[in-house]
């Protein structure tokens, strides 16, 4: 891999990064010098419509609010200070627990669905695939009209548990956490499934049949081979559904019937009945330094270092 | 990449829907035409072609009302949707008052429009039918002077309760803490309306400011946690009518569909007195076509059509005269009887009182998941 | 090795159970009473409501314009910047990608509410084209993630073997890597069509006076109470997409 990258490095950076292993630059003069450009777009929407927005967003959270809306050109500390008040030290911790609760039930239903049906034949694969994403293509708030249909008192289950006599009133499901960590998984469940699929569908199967072959364990030779072949595509799925469920508060709005808050709904009321430009932008920052600080932190324990691309 | 064929195909079929739609939706603007015949001798013709950006939350106006509308003036109309009042006043902000023509929101937000300048002064003789209006809704807080604002349906939270599935008579606010009720009531999630309730029945107001007094109202709330089973602000009355919970605290478009699917539920008008909140449409400092905003707000205001829309919004009819055109069904949940006991608006507070309702709704929240 | 039935049977399951809602939505945009927890009787009023709402179908073709277009344009630049990035390994390649992938990591809210500030001060006309924008921002990181992670695990000696063969860039870039990355771009793109077809937040800040998007339609008017039209017009998109997606075997299997 190393080869690749640096003479890559070489003939694409030209100059800029010369520095690094400029033996081999001649050796390779061909027409491959402007592989650079290929990232010029993106260098270029990221500049300009990301970290733009970004550091004003920063900027603001510095800000003073105004008495209606917007921001007042006065530095303050003030936003910040106000985060460490219990009240939203506590909406920080439980939207944690939250995120955390839901990744994990997540990798266990969305890491054996996309591991299997990367195992499916091309036919298959395809199928899957669409399937897994046609639920996703109707609103999200339809479908999560749909579950309280079924789960709510009296409801679908309710009488399909009735109608069979394994209970006998109804299970008041709905508007509990267990509701909520429910929604989460069911709303974020495609992107570990996609994520675990993606690097288990490259995989060496090979790999797994020598293991076998060797004498290791089903066991074993998941854990030694086929676990850490995965690894990416599973980071990348936790990544993907941890970050959203802190912030995903129209499940906990709708399946939990608001008696859950999250550090989204906080933002969401200061922006709106708050009018608090400036704390919502300090909120903001703060949840997106920890989002950053857990990724970095989980990167080191899982010890994936070829992971330079992805976080 | 043959086999990825299906997926390109299953992206095309989603713009299908639309070739088929888009054939029906020219036929559907001709159903309005023909009433509008008797008013094409009033110069219909000096907006043709225009467009007119009205902009407010969805469901505001019954298609056919819109439809009559365009085909009497000869205009388009962009309906385009905002889902908090906040979000409205962000978005004229930022415009500077420009892009919309008619805006429709809440009263309190208003108040705010109107002190930043971008709301546009009417003109009252653009507006024959401003003298349909309800006096009761005019002249308020936010309008004092009725420069800007034109009322378009007025809300008043209310408690509807199912007396078969409780013993307890609810005729206040404070019955809810009846601990009967435990995980059996639903609330409606504005803040300011539940812990103004609660502030009334420690002896406070809707608008009280003192931050002591809110702090006490908040552990009044805590208290009431454990009956709680949600709090909900889109489809609370849902919940009330398949028998998740036996009372709630709702919206009066909510109030209307529960009593319009349950007859036999009690509606409470709470004792502590009411709380109620006026919609209002205005023209914004820079609207492109502030002459054709002025004659649909005219041609809203007028009595039928007034009450055409009121029956389709399930809000109390602010038009006076739209009463006698109101169905005898609906008459009782769309025209406020003159001796509804008196009701305060809710009027914008204090950033220090603000701040403390926020603190004490998150609390409750936090007890409520909690129980 | 005998293959065990286990994995079937559980994507099966799985796969159902997340049809779940879809169906009972189906089911209940034949309800004749308009509120969801009353069973009033089979109608199709529902439907014939929903041929007149012409404000949904615009709505409606926006969404699809708009996803179409925030789809293709970040798979152009999440694709060609993920093998950039990969193929250059510049230092700050690190930096660009962790803040091109932070749209995802904020809330919703935050992101629609910086971004309308950004655009009026940059002079923007808010509709369409910030739409578009907006959506581009979110819709880069599924692919770009996406693609990345595929690129690491490829085996960089096949592109090597091409170039010293003679191929050039392009050729390299268009034979070899584009086919090998192709499924990666595809779960991106479905995954990022899915989240554009379905944003109310930001949407609802950088749209301008004449684009409704229907995610704005259906959440603003689910508001106002239950619509039994919009579950009638998801319906109709499913059966749509089923029905395609039908012929369209048909149509393969007679060819192979």
């Amino acid at each position: 891999m190393m080869g690749s990258d640096g003479r890559n490095r070489n003939t694409a950076g030209g100059s800029l990064s010369a520095g690094s292993g400029s033996g081999r630059a001649k050796k390779n003069k061909r027409k491959r010098s402007s592989v650079w450009i290929l990232m010029m777009p993106l260098y270029a929407f990221t500049i300009v419509f990301v970290l733009f927005p970004l550091l004003y967003m920063g900027f603001l959270s510095f800000m003073s609010r105004a008495e209606v809306w917007g921001f007042v050109n006065e530095f303050t500390l003030g936003n910040y200070k106000r985060i460490l008040e219990p009240l939203y030290l506590n909406t920080f911790k439980d939207s944690l627990k939250l995120a955390f609760i839901s990744t994990i039930v997540n990798i266990f239903i969305g890491y054996p669905y996309g591991y299997f049906m990367a195992r499916l034949d091309e036919k298959w694969k395809r199928i899957m695939m669409l399937l897994l994403m046609i639920p996703f293509w109707t609103s999200g708030l339809i479908r999560l009209n749909g579950w309280i249909i079924v789960f709510r008192s009296n409801g679908i289950l309710d009488k399909l548990l009735m109608g069979l006599h394994l209970t006998d009133a109804p299970l008041k499901l709905l508007y509990t956490y267990p509701m909520v960590v429910f929604g989460m998984i069911y709303a974020l469940m495609p992107f570990m499934i996609l994520a675990v699929y993606s690097s288990a569908e490259k995989m060496d199967w090979t790999l797994v049949e020598a293991s076998r072959d060797l004498g290791a364990g089903a066991a074993e030779t998941f854990f030694r081979v086929t676990l850490p072949l995965t690894m990416p595509g599973l980071l990348s799925g936790v990544i993907l559904t941890f970050i959203p469920s802190m912030g995903l508060f129209f499940v906990a709005d709708l399946l939990g019937g608001n008696k859950i808050v999250l550090i989204g709904n906080i933002i969401q009321q200061q922006l709106t009945k708050g009018r608090n430009l400036p704390f919502a932008a300090a909120l903001s920052v703060v949840l997106m330094v920890l989002t950053s600080l857990l990724i970095a932190l989980y990167r080191r324990i899982a010890g994936t270092r070829q992971l330079e691309g992805l976080i | 990449m043959k086999k990825y064929k299906s997926i390109l195909a299953v992206l095309l079929s989603m713009i299908l829907p639309l070739a088929m739609f888009a054939g029906c939706g020219s036929s559907g603007g001709q159903s309005g035409s023909e009433e509008a015949a008797e008013g094409e001798t009033e110069g219909a013709d000096q907006y043709k072609g225009q467009s007119l950006n009205i902009y407010t939350w969805d469901g505001m106006f019954p298609q056919d009302v819109l439809d009559d509308f365009q085909s009497r003036y000869g205009v388009t109309i962009n309906y385009s949707n905002f889902d908090y009042d906040e979000d409205m006043l962000a978005k004229l902000e930022e415009t500077k008052g420009g892009e919309y023509d008619v805006v429709i929101a809440d009263d309190y937000i208003l108040e705010l429009v109107n002190n930043e300048g971008l709301s546009m002064e009417l003109d009252k003789s653009k507006i024959p039918n401003w003298s349909n209006l309800d006096s009761r809704f005019l002249g308020l807080f936010y309008d004092p002077e009725d420069k800007y604002d034109a009322p378009y349906g007025a809300g008043i939270p209310l408690i509807v309760y199912d007396p078969a599935a409780t013993d307890v008579k609810i005729e206040g606010f404070a019955d809810l803490w009846d601990p009967s009720l435990k995980d059996n009531v639903a609330l409606i999630g504005n803040y300011r309306v539940i812990d103004g309730f609660t502030l009334q029945t420690l002896g406070g107001t809707l608008n009280s400011e003192e931050v002591d007094l809110i702090e006490k109202a908040g552990e009044k709330l805590i208290e009431l946690a454990p009956n709680i089973r949600a709090i909900n602000d889109t489809n609370t009355q849902d919940l009330l009518i398949s028998g998740e919970v036996a009372a709630a605290f709702l919206y009066t478009s909510q109030v209307t569909e529960t009593i319009k699917a349950r007859p036999d539920f009690v509606q409470v008008y709470p004792k502590e007195g009411l709380g109620f909140g006026t919609m209002c449409m205005f023209i914004p400092s820079q609207a492109p076509n502030a002459d054709l905003a002025h004659e649909f707000i005219n041609y809203i205001l007028d009595s039928e059509i007034s009450a055409k829309c009121f029956e389709y919004m399930g809000y109390y009819s602010t038009t006076k005269t739209a009463e006698e055109f109101i169905s005898e069904e609906m008459k009782p949940l769309l025209i406020l009887p003159e001796d509804a006991p008196g009701g305060t608006a809710i009027e914008n507070i204090s950033q220090e009182a603000n701040d403390a309702h926020e603190k004490i709704w998150a609390a409750f929240q936090n007890a409520c998941g909690q129980s | 090795m005998r293959k065990s039935r286990f994995p079937a049977i559980y994507l099966a399951v799985i796969t159902a159970l997340t049809f779940v809602p879809i169906v009972v939505t189906i089911i209940y945009s034949f309800n004749a009473s308009k509120i969801t927890s009353v069973w009033g009787g089979f109608s199709l009023s529902w439907y014939k409501e929903l041929f007149r709402d012409r404000d949904l179908f615009r709505a409606l073709k926006n969404s699809l314009i708009l996803g179409f277009a925030a789809c293709l344009i970040s798979a152009v630049i999440g694709t060609l910047g993920a093998v950039g990035v990969k193929r250059t390994g510049w230092k700050i390649n690190d930096f660009i990608s962790y803040i091109s992938r932070l749209p995802i990591m904020i809330p919703e809210i935050i992101l629609g509410m910086v971004y309308l500030a950004v655009f009026s001060f940059m002079g923007f006309k808010f509709g369409m084209l910030t739409l578009i924008i907006a959506h581009t921002s979110f819709c880069i990181p599924y692919i770009f993630m996406m693609v990345s992670d595929r690129l690491i695990g490829m085996d960089p000696q096949i592109e090597e073997a091409a170039r010293d063969l003679g191929a050039n860039a392009r050729q390299v870039f268009f034979d070899i890597t584009l086919p090998s990355i192709t499924p990666a771009i595809l779960s991106g793109l479905l995954l990022s069509f899915a989240m554009s077809f379905d944003d109310v937040v930001i949407s609802v800040f950088v749209t301008g006076s004449t684009v409704n998007t229907l995610p704005i339609k259906i959440y603003t008017r689910m508001k106002t109470g239950v619509t039994p039209e919009i579950n009638a017009l998801a319906a109709i998109m499913i059966a749509v997409t089923m029905i395609i997606l039908f012929l369209n075997r048909l149509y393969q299997r007679k060819h192979d």
